[in-house]
C-alpha cells in the first residue's frame, strides 16, 4: 500500500514554507543560506511527487539540475560568508547593513 | 515520450553548427581561463576576450542579416538554394535549428538578443581593463566569468523548454554572484553579492517550484507542449495558476520589478562599476527576452492572466523606482532605481498582449542598452579617479572639468528621460502607443506621469554638471578609449532616435515570428 502522491506534493509545499520564512526572519546569516537550501530540497520532492504520479522520468532528470545548482549555490554562499565574516567579524544581519538608502 | 527514451532510441548527432556563437565564446573562456595562470598581461587577456566576442558577435550578426534578406525579400527558394551561403543558412537556420533534442532552439529571436547582448559585453570589456588598472587590482576572474555568465543568457533566450531555460538562468546568475563579490577586501561588495545570492536563490527557488507545478499539470517541460495542453484543459485549475503565478512571481524578482526589487540597489551599488553595466543591461535584456518568450508561447492562452499581472508589476516598478531616485545622493544608486524603474516601462509592454507589444518590448529592451551602458560605463571611468564616490555633489561643475564627458553624461541622463531626439523617446512611445492601442489606458497615464516624474533626478544630474562651479578643480582622467567608446554609445543614442526604423522593423519581424510559431 503506497502513501498517494498528494502527501508528498502538501509536505513540499509545507517545506517551501518553512524556509521562506526562514529567509525573512533568520537573524544569522549561515541560517538564511540553509533556507535557500531548504526551499530548493522542497522543490525536489515536489518533483519526485509528480514523478509518480506521471510516471514519467523527466522529474527525476530535473531534481539533477536541481541538486547541482543547489551545490553551487551553497558553496559560493559559504565562500560569501567566510569573506564577510573575516572582514567584519559578525553574522547577524542586521548589523551588515552598509548599503542602504 | 520522456527524454532518456529519446536520447537511447538515437535521434543523431544534434546539430552543432547552430551552436558555434556559443562554442566560441567558451573556447574563449577556457583560452582566458588557462591563459591566466601564464600570464599577468592584462592587454593580453583582455584582447582574447573582446575577439573572441567579435568573432562570435560577427557569426551571430551575418546569419542573422542572411535570415532576414531571406524572409523579407521575395527570393524564391531556388534561386536561393544555387549560393552557397542561403543554402548554409536554409540548411542549418530555417530546417534545422531545433538542436540538442528539442532542447535549444536558434530562431531570428534567439539571434537578435544575442547579437545585443555581445555588443553590450564588448563595451563592459572595454571600460573594465582601464577600472581595474586604476582600482591596481586585477583577476582574470573578470573575463572568463563574465563570457559563462554570457553564455548562460544565450541559453536562456534560445530556450524553447524548461529546463534549458532553468539552466540558463543558473548559469548566468550564479555567475554573476561570484561577479559582484569579487572585489577583494571590500566588505560593501560581500554585502551587496550575499543581499543578490539570497534573494536570487529565493527567486531560484520560487521559479523552480513554479515548474514543478507545470510539470505536474501538464507532463511536460516544452513551452509548446504546455500551450497544448492548456488548451484541452477542459478549465483552468488551480495548480496551473499557481504554478503560472509562482513563474511570473520568479522572473519578476530576476528582472528586480517591484515589489521583488530589493537586492537591486544594493547589488548595484556594491559591485565594481563596470561589472554594474554588464548586471544592469546585458542580464537584465536576456531577462526580458525570455519572459517575452515565456509568456507567448508557453501561455498564449492566458493572456488576460499575465498581462494583467504584468501591468501590476509595472505600475509598481515606474512608481515605486521613480520616487526612491528622487531621494537617491549616490548617483550609482539612483541610476539602479532608474533600472527598476526602466523594468516597469518595458513590461508595462506586456500589459498589451499584441504584436504591437511584444515589438515594443524588445525594441525598448535593446535600445536600453546603448544608454544603460553608457551611463553606467561613464560611471565606472569617472569612478577611476581619486576621491570620485558617484555623489551628486561629485557632479557638481563637471562641465568645466571635462566637457566631453558632462555632454555624452548629458545625452544618457536625456535618453533615459526620454526626450525626442534620443531614443529613449522612441522607446517609450512604442510601449505607450501599445498601450493606447490595447485600450489600458490607467498603465499608459501612469506610464507618463512616471516619466516626468523622473526628470526630477535625472536632470539634478545635468543640472549639477552645468549649473555650478566646480568645488575642486583637479584633472578628471578619462582615456582617448573610454571617450571613444562613450562617444559610439551616445552617438548610437541619437543616431537611433532620429532614425529607428531599421531596429523597429527588426523587432516587429521578431514579435510577429514569434506570435506566429514560424520560430520553431
Amino acid at each position: 500500500m503506497s502513501i498517494p502522491y498528494e502527501y508528498y506534493v502538501a509536505l513540499s509545499g509545507l517545506l517551501m514554507v518553512l524556509g521562506l520564512v526562514g529567509v525573512t526572519v533568520r537573524k544569522n546569516i549561515i541560517a538564511v543560506l540553509l533556507s535557500t537550501e531548504l526551499m530548493l530540497n522542497a522543490v525536489n520532492i515536489a518533483f519526485v511527487a509528480f514523478d509518480m504520479k506521471l510516471h514519467d522520468v523527466a522529474g527525476q532528470v530535473f531534481v539533477f539540475f536541481i541538486l547541482t545548482i543547489a551545490a553551487a549555490e551553497a558553496a559560493i554562499g559559504l565562500g560569501l560568508v567566510m569573506a564577510i565574516y573575516r572582514l567584519r567579524k559578525d553574522v547577524d544581519v542586521e548589523k551588515l547593513t552598509e548599503l542602504k538608502l | 515520450m520522456s527524454v532518456i527514451e529519446q536520447l537511447v532510441s538515437g535521434l543523431g548527432m544534434p546539430n552543432f553548427v547552430i551552436l558555434i556563437p556559443e562554442i566560441i565564446i567558451l573556447l574563449t573562456a577556457f583560452t582566458v581561463f588557462i591563459l591566466e595562470l601564464f600570464t599577468k598581461n592584462r592587454k593580453v587577456i583582455s584582447s582574447i576576450s573582446i575577439l573572441g566576442l567579435v568573432a562570435s558577435g560577427g557569426f551571430i550578426l551575418v546569419i542573422m542579416l542572411g535570415i532576414l534578406k531571406l524572409i523579407l525579400t521575395p527570393i524564391t527558394l531556388k534561386e536561393a538554394s544555387s549560393n552557397p551561403f542561403y543554402s548554409f543558412i536554409i540548411n542549418n537556420f530555417l530546417e534545422n535549428f531545433v538542436t540538442l533534442y528539442g532542447l535549444y532552439v536558434v530562431d531570428l529571436f534567439s539571434l537578435v538578443f544575442k547579437l545585443f547582448l555581445v555588443v553590450g559585453t564588448i563595451f563592459v570589456f572595454i571600460h573594465l581593463r582601464p577600472y581595474l588598472e586604476a582600482k591596481q587590482t586585477y583577476y582574470a576572474e573578470f573575463y572568463y566569468l563574465i563570457l559563462f555568465s554570457l553564455v548562460g543568457m544565450f541559453i536562456m533566450v534560445s530556450s524553447p523548454n524548461l529546463i534549458s531555460f532553468y539552466i540558463g538562468l543558473e548559469l548566468m546568475s550564479v555567475s554573476l554572484y561570484v561577479l559582484i563579490g569579487l572585489y577583494r577586501k571590500d566588505y560593501k561588495s560581500k554585502e551587496g553579492a550575499y543581499k543578490y545570492l539570497i534573494i536570487g536563490g529565493t527567486g531560484t527557488a520560487i521559479v523552480s517550484y513554479a515548474i514543478a507545478l507545470l510539470y505536474g499539470r501538464t507532463g511536460t517541460f516544452d513551452f509548446k507542449e504546455i500551450a497544448q495542453s492548456i488548451i484541452t484543459l477542459e478549465s483552468v485549475d488551480v495548480g496551473l495558476i499557481g504554478g503560472l503565478v509562482l513563474l511570473l512571481v520568479g522572473l519578476a524578482l530576476k528582472a528586480s520589478a517591484v515589489p521583488f526589487h530589493h537586492w537591486a540597489p544594493d547589488a548595484y551599488q556594491g559591485a565594481t562599476t563596470p561589472i554594474t553595466a554588464f548586471l544592469a543591461v546585458p542580464a537584465k535584456i536576456a531577462t526580458y527576452a525570455i519572459i517575452l518568450r515565456i509568456v507567448v508561447e508557453a501561455f498564449p492562452s492566458l493572456t488576460e492572466t499575465w498581462g494583467f499581472a504584468w501591468a501590476l508589476f509595472a505600475a509598481a516598478s515606474m512608481i515605486l523606482g521613480n520616487l526612491v531616485a528622487l531621494r537617491q545622493r549616490n548617483v550609482k544608486r539612483m541610476l539602479a532605481y532608474s533600472s527598476i524603474a526602466h523594468t516597469g516601462y518595458i513590461v508595462a509592454a506586456l500589459a498589451a498582449p499584441t504584436g504591437m507589444g511584444f515589438a515594443a518590448l524588445a525594441f525598448y529592451s535593446i535600445v536600453y542598452l546603448f544608454m544603460g551602458a553608457g551611463a553606467f560605463l561613464l560611471l565606472a571611468s569617472l569612478e577611476k579617479n581619486k576621491g570620485w564616490n558617484n555623489t551628486l555633489d561629485d557632479f557638481k561643475g563637471l562641465a568645466k572639468r571635462e566637457p566631453i564627458i558632462a555632454l555624452l553624461m548629458l545625452i544618457f541622463m536625456f535618453s533615459l528621460l526620454g526626450i525626442p531626439p534620443t531614443v529613449g523617446f522612441i522607446g517609450k512611445l512604442g510601449v505607450f502607443l501599445a498601450l493606447i492601442g490595447y485600450e489600458v489606458w490607467w498603465l499608459a497615464v501612469v506610464l507618463v506621469i512616471t516619466s516626468i516624474v523622473s526628470a526630477g533626478y535625472y536632470l539634478k544630474v545635468v543640472a549639477n554638471m552645468y549649473m555650478y562651479e566646480p568645488s575642486n578643480n583637479s584633472k578628471i582622467n578619462v582615456s582617448l578609449v573610454e571617450k571613444l567608446s562613450l562617444g559610439v554609445l551616445a552617438i548610437l543614442v541619437l543616431i537611433l532616435g532620429i532614425y529607428p526604423t531599421q531596429i523597429w522593423t527588426l523587432t516587429t519581424t521578431i514579435s510577429s515570428l514569434l506570435m506566429a510559431g514560424v520560430g520553431r
